[in-house]
């Protein structure tokens, strides 16, 4: 069973993963030199609407309404990948952007929101973590995670005005408009 | 331009949460989930070519 104290240290790991993950999203971006459609970058932006849960967590103590906002992006994140996957499911199709380990990246982003909207479920089973009202006093490692997360989110915005600039960025992007 | 808006609330969302005004950073996630929804359903106009 988790404790307060147990829940904030795991939610604290849930925002390294977060960031982890968006890291990742710009590695093969840039490795692979592929820009990222409308679809991805809002898959990006449910990752980090994902971080809003555990980011109260740290701050306020665990609560089912927080967990359930993380819920709430992880449900949209899914949807908007299962859009995606849906575009190139046709036989024939070779899907948008490079496969990674076999998969595309919207096919591991749909696998990602499952595995959290699962995870948090379990995470949910846990009351003793909601006995506490006090607000958790946090060390080096939980708010490195929140400001991790806030500095990685701030890099993705760069990143979408590097693309798209001050326009609407178009389904098949191929250069990035504010780069010469 | 509009997933830079919606990046920016998020996080915006998250520091407005760790400055200790809960209600506010939840409305602002709250906002901004509703506009994300509304870019997803704007950038999502191609047709699906299902057989079923």
């Amino acid at each position: 069973m988790l404790t307060p104290r147990s829940a904030v240290t795991l939610n604290a790991l849930g925002l390294y993963a977060i960031a982890l993950l968006l890291l990742a999203a710009f590695v093969f971006q840039f490795m692979l030199h592929e820009l990222p459609c409308p679809l991805c970058l809002l898959q990006r932006v449910a990752f980090a609407a994902l971080a809003m849960g555990p980011v109260l967590n740290l701050r306020y103590g665990p609560r089912a309404s927080h967990y359930a906002l993380s819920l709430i992006a992880a449900v949209m994140g899914a949807g908007i990948a299962m859009r995606q996957v849906l575009l190139h499911i046709m036989p024939g199709d070779p899907g948008y952007g490079s496969a990674i380990f076999g998969y595309h990246y919207y096919t591991w982003a749909l696998v990602c929101f499952v595995v959290a909207i699962v995870l948090i479920a379990v995470v949910l089973l846990s009351d003793r973590q909601f006995d506490s009202r006090e607000r958790p006093i946090l060390g080096p490692f939980e708010k490195g995670a929140f400001w991790l997360v806030v500095a990685v989110i701030a890099v993705n915005a760069l990143n979408v005005f590097v693309e798209c600039g001050g326009n609407v960025c178009p389904d098949n992007p191929t250069t990035y408009l504010l780069l010469p | 331009m509009d997933q830079l808006a919606l990046f920016l609330l998020f996080g915006a969302a998250m520091l407005v949460a760790w400055i200790g005004l809960r209600r506010m950073a939840i409305g602002l996630f709250c906002l901004a989930v509703v506009l994300t929804v509304a870019d997803y359903l704007h950038h999502a106009t191609d047709t699906l070519n299902l057989s079923f």
